[in-house]
């Protein structure tokens, strides 16, 4: 694939970064250059202006920890909420896990029972059931339309779709949205929400080139057909966690 | 308590004829019988001094440092064995040092302390008048689904040492943003350590670094130097937070390898210095003598091959081996293990925050483990080509030692439950 390019928005890297979401980023990346797609990591932070978000092909973003959620959802309602919004609705592929996922719901309550507005993109709340109800924590395996995916998850909210139907995957072991309905994740457009860690692209690489073609096929108004990759050691891997279950 | 006493006396010598570890079981069931064991063993017991060292990585090493040279000073000590750093894994240690009436004869404890753990095992010295210093090493995100985030531990530790009497000794460390702000709002008597300058060599940040922002007004931190990971000459461009002189110990010599052995020498030597008056020589004597504790960076030789043990148990510690290994030869062979048993945190998504992609001129890598192939394709996307995972670790050690030549040294890199097994392999027999 000659002369085609990927920018890739990595939202609040340094913020938004604490169970090895970085594997998705080094996943994307290595997955569209193997394949001679020239890949530019646009990292946009607090101090990113919101316009180098629509230079943006593809975006991800990440979980983190309370203190600096607080800072990015200040960062998001002030500055970026907004163009992310138009980014999402116009189908710009992304993947947002974990605590990128609940901010692009309609609300988040926490543990506490305050309320706080997410960006109304995804039709989904979240609700946190307070510190005595167990985090939801454990391998996952999911399966969406027939392909298997494994992951970790650990959170404390639970996620509720308004429409179950736009579930990413179907729970297989473990908990996803909320432990109750057997759904995990979102897809809504081209932007995926999902709770799994592991980081998820690089062991379910069919995700990531999900992702690559479409965020191609968005670019350059044309169909897109990815080579083919040995993901040999991507499917032992996952096979190590299949045997536990 | 002498009931706890006998009944953990009892219970140790059971589990020894049984020939089981037995490292906590005795202080487990002291604390069944008795829930402030521990407090009242101190209690009876006022002259016995009490040195905790918590952190996340290096209280092993800086324990059995802070041992070595408080016995060159004349000096009994023990120390909890590695491991067993709960409450449980004291009470147990304070029972095998006491007589059957509760005597401890000895003039220091030094106790190594589970980063989670640290607020209970310091609500158990509120109250009591033994002399308490308390090191503060390091915090970097450990096994996130089992001690949750890094930044809810450093705010309990900050409320409980509030608790502690004033004239406790806190040391804790200068060049991490966090623990200078628990240094500073502690009410206790801080003193920090850090590195010389010389040893900050990290240009970016890198991604395993937890505390960016400033603990008192949120702005982000402007580093000038860096050591590794988000230690380093910090300041708050908003408000008036940032790094201040720390005790460096230039003329201290570090047997062993790797920076992150500086920042422990200097944690030792600075509760030395301000809590005993004990001068650094003794610790430069202590470390002329000093041999490392099991699995952190204990030299194992094996049928004429020579092999060296490095515990690598979170993203920092892994980077910080890796940065190790490297300052010993350039082109290392290498055996990663990765487990994901209890021990290890079942949740193994870290390996993708350490800098593997240093491996490149690495000069072969085995890959085992119980996610052998996770770890294996970890670094297939660093690019790091020269690697063979092998599931089965005993023929992966074999067969990283057979691609070695006479003399030649391996650098076995492994998360806490694969070191255990990888030394059972090597000397035969579990030792904890």
């Amino acid at each position: 694939m000659t002369n085609k390019t990927l920018t890739i928005g990595w939202l609040y890297p340094e913020l938004m970064s604490t169970y090895g979401d970085r594997g998705n980023i080094i996943a994307l990346t290595n997955r569209a250059e193997w394949r001679n797609i020239k890949v530019t990591i646009e990292k946009i932070s607090i101090e990113t202006d919101a316009k180098k978000l629509k230079n943006c092909d593809l975006l991800f973003m990440g979980g983190a920890q309370d203190t600096q959620q607080e800072i990015v959802n200040d960062d998001l309602f002030k500055k970026k909420g907004q163009t992310l919004k138009k980014l999402v609705e116009d189908e710009i592929p992304g993947l947002y896990i974990c605590g990128a996922y609940q901010f692009l719901g309609k609300y988040y309550k926490t543990a506490e029972g305050k309320k706080l507005p997410g960006l109304g993109i995804f039709p989904a709340y979240t609700e946190n059931p307070g510190d005595k109800v167990p985090r939801l924590i454990g391998n996952i395996v999911v399966e969406r339309h027939g392909d298997i995916f494994v992951g970790f998850e650990n959170h404390g909210g639970r996620t509720y779709l308004d429409d179950p139907s736009l579930a990413y995957a179907k729970v297989v072991k473990g908990f996803g949205n909320n432990g109750e309905d057997l759904t995990e994740g979102i897809i809504y457009k081209n932007s995926i929400g999902s709770y799994l860690h592991g980081p998820i692209l690089p062991k379910n690489s069919e995700i990531a080139d999900w992702l690559i073609k479409h965020a191609l096929e968005k670019k350059y108004g044309e169909e897109i057909k990815l080579e083919e990759l040995d993901d040999s050691l991507a499917a032992l891997a996952r096979e190590q966690i299949l045997q536990r279950t | 308590m002498h009931s706890s006493i006998f009944l953990g006396k009892a219970v140790a010598q059971v589990s020894k004829v049984r020939n089981r570890p037995g490292s906590t079981w005795p202080g487990h069931i002291a604390l069944k019988a008795d829930v402030r064991f521990v407090r009242n063993i101190l209690k009876k017991n006022p002259t016995l001094d009490i040195i905790l060292v918590a952190g996340t990585n290096g209280k092993t090493t800086t324990a059995k440092l802070l041992q070595d040279a408080l016995e060159l000073q004349g000096k009994r000590a023990f120390r909890n064995s590695s491991g067993a750093n709960l409450l449980n894994g004291i009470a147990s240690s304070l029972i095998k040092h006491s007589n059957i009436i509760g005597r401890i004869n000895y003039d220091v404890a030094i106790f190594e302390v589970d980063e989670y753990n640290l607020p209970l095992v310091v609500s158990e010295l509120v109250n009591v008048k033994n002399k308490t210093s308390i090191i503060l090493l390091n915090l970097f995100r450990d096994q996130l689904d089992r001690y949750g985030e890094v930044n809810s531990i450093a705010t309990k530790w900050l409320e409980s040492l509030k608790t502690l009497p004033p004239e406790t000794t806190l040391i804790t460390n200068g060049d991490d943003p966090m623990l200078r702000f628990i240094g500073e709002n502690a009410t206790l008597h801080a003193f920090y350590f850090g590195l010389s300058e010389k040893y900050m060599k990290k240009k970016e940040a890198p991604h395993d670094v937890d505390f960016l922002y400033c603990p008192h007004c949120e702005s982000k931190l402007l580093y000038t130097k860096r050591s590794y990971s988000h230690m380093g000459l910090f300041k708050c461009p908003k408000c008036d937070f940032q790094h201040r002189e720390t005790a460096t110990f230039e003329a201290l010599p570090n047997p062993l390898f790797g920076v992150y052995n500086r920042y422990n020498i200097n944690a030792a030597a600075l509760v030395l210095q301000k809590a005993y008056g004990i001068d650094p020589t003794v610790i430069e004597k202590a470390l002329g003598r000093f041999t490392p504790a099991f699995g952190r960076q204990e030299n194992i030789k094996y049928k004429g091959k020579n092999i060296f043990l490095l515990l690598s148990k979170n993203p920092t510690s892994f980077n910080q081996s890796i940065e190790a290994i490297f300052e010993q030869s350039k082109n290392p062979n290498i055996l990663l293990l990765l487990n994901d048993r209890v021990p290890d945190g079942h949740d193994i998504s870290w390996i993708w925050d350490v800098e593997f992609e240093e491996l490149k001129s690495a000069k072969h890598i085995t890959i085992s483990g119980d996610r052998a192939y996770d770890m294996a394709l970890r670094i297939k996307y660093a690019d790091v080509k020269q690697a063979t995972p092998e599931k089965n670790l005993e023929k992966a050690i074999h067969s990283a030692l057979d691609r070695l030549k006479q003399d030649d040294t391996l650098y076995v890199l492994a998360t806490y439950s694969a070191m255990l097994d990888t030394r059972t392999i090597l000397k035969g027999h579990a030792i904890l």
